[in-house]
């Protein structure tokens, strides 16, 4: 209400941003699934014996009362067992 | 059948056993057969603020390992004759208690009350999640103040993943108090906004509740706080117990008060 009047950021406002930010990173390693590694291990299992894979990542994502697995895989078009090109 | 509704926080201190108090009083007022049952093993408090410190004779660990019955345990208000309580063991430790006998006295407790409100410990430990596991719904009390609203994100985190309910493939209701809330703070920005909570924590609200003298009056005395009839905190718990018996009260919005700063304000603008 007063930030025009003496510069100064009203203080739930700075406590409303440093929150959002605290729990967002809160969430995020609450989200680390316990079976995340095997999980890693075996799609680049699957995924390299058609195209080369150079890393795989996944999140658990929620979205409202969805939740989601995003599964992220960078290929490497040098590798592969069963090269495409 | 009655629903089973674990009171949380995540953070201690923020008024989770004066909210079950309150809530169970006022529930029993609505003519609803209620009891409320203080989990927090080791840390008996509910029997204090609802004045009834003098009548434990059994606690609720020595009904789940068969020292005691459940009807000798449990104690009838002397206010409200549609309140019950059950104590928690001050003796032993929050380890005590194993999921197959919570389970157990649970049901019990669920076939003979229409409501059965769980104070829960402070913590995320496993006292807590004993206290959320067979519960159908979940009230979180959190203090408009950071550490409190972090708190109860996880305690919320954690009972998405542990309640029964949500193992079963469905969803545990969860509703937010907002207490101790200082209108003439929030309107001069030193305080977070109700809607900003929400917002955070992504949850519904059941109700607000102000920062007043006459809690402390109350747990003095032994009688929550619900009964004084001028408290605006006492007010809120009204409020929030007629909105668990399903009636239709609107939220008042306590943010937006006329005193202090704010009515100077406004007199200013006349």
């Amino acid at each position: 209400m007063f930030d025009w009047l003496f510069g100064k950021k009203e203080s739930a406002s700075i406590a409303k941003d440093r929150l959002t930010i605290a729990i967002m990173s809160d969430r995020d390693s609450m989200n680390e699934l316990p079976f995340m590694s095997e999980m890693k291990a075996e799609i680049v299992e699957v995924v390299k014996k058609y195209v080369g894979v150079r890393a795989v990542d996944i999140k658990k994502e929620i979205h409202g009362d969805l939740e989601a697995l995003s599964i992220d895989v960078e290929l490497d078009s040098t590798g592969g067992d069963n090269k495409l090109n | 059948m009655g629903i089973v509704i674990a009171v949380i926080s995540g953070k201690g201190g923020v008024g989770k056993t004066t909210a079950t108090a309150n809530l169970g009083l006022g529930i029993a007022i609505n003519e609803k057969n209620c009891i409320v049952v203080d989990f927090d093993i080791g840390q008996r408090n509910l029997d204090m603020i609802l004045g009834l410190e003098n009548r434990v004779v059994y606690d609720l660990v020595q009904v789940m390992d068969g020292e005691a019955k459940l009807k000798q345990a449990i104690i009838k208000s002397k206010v409200n004759e549609n309140l019950h309580f059950l104590a928690a063991s001050q003796s032993k430790d929050k380890t005590v208690l194993e999921s197959k006998k919570v389970k157990k006295l649970v049901a019990e407790l669920r076939e003979s009350y229409d409501y059965v409100i769980l104070d829960s410990p402070a913590g995320i430990e496993s006292g807590f999640e004993h206290t959320i596991e067979f519960a159908d719904a979940a009230i979180i009390v959190v203090n408009p103040e950071v550490s409190s609203i972090r708190d109860a994100d996880r305690a919320i985190g954690i009972l998405d993943s542990k309640s029964q309910k949500v193992k079963n493939g469905e969803e545990v209701a969860k509703y937010l108090i907002i207490n101790r809330i200082s209108a003439e703070m929030v309107q001069s920005g030193e305080m977070l906004k109700s809607e900003d909570i929400l917002n955070i924590l992504n949850i519904k609200l059941l109700g607000k509740v102000p920062e007043d003298r006459g809690v402390i009056d109350a747990s003095n005395q032994g009688k929550p706080v619900i009964l004084n009839k001028k408290s605006y905190a006492g007010q809120a718990y009204t409020r929030i117990a007629g909105r668990l018996c399903g009636q239709k009260v609107d939220m008042k919005d306590i943010e937006i008060s006329d005193t202090g700063l704010f009515k100077k304000l406004k007199g200013m603008f006349k």
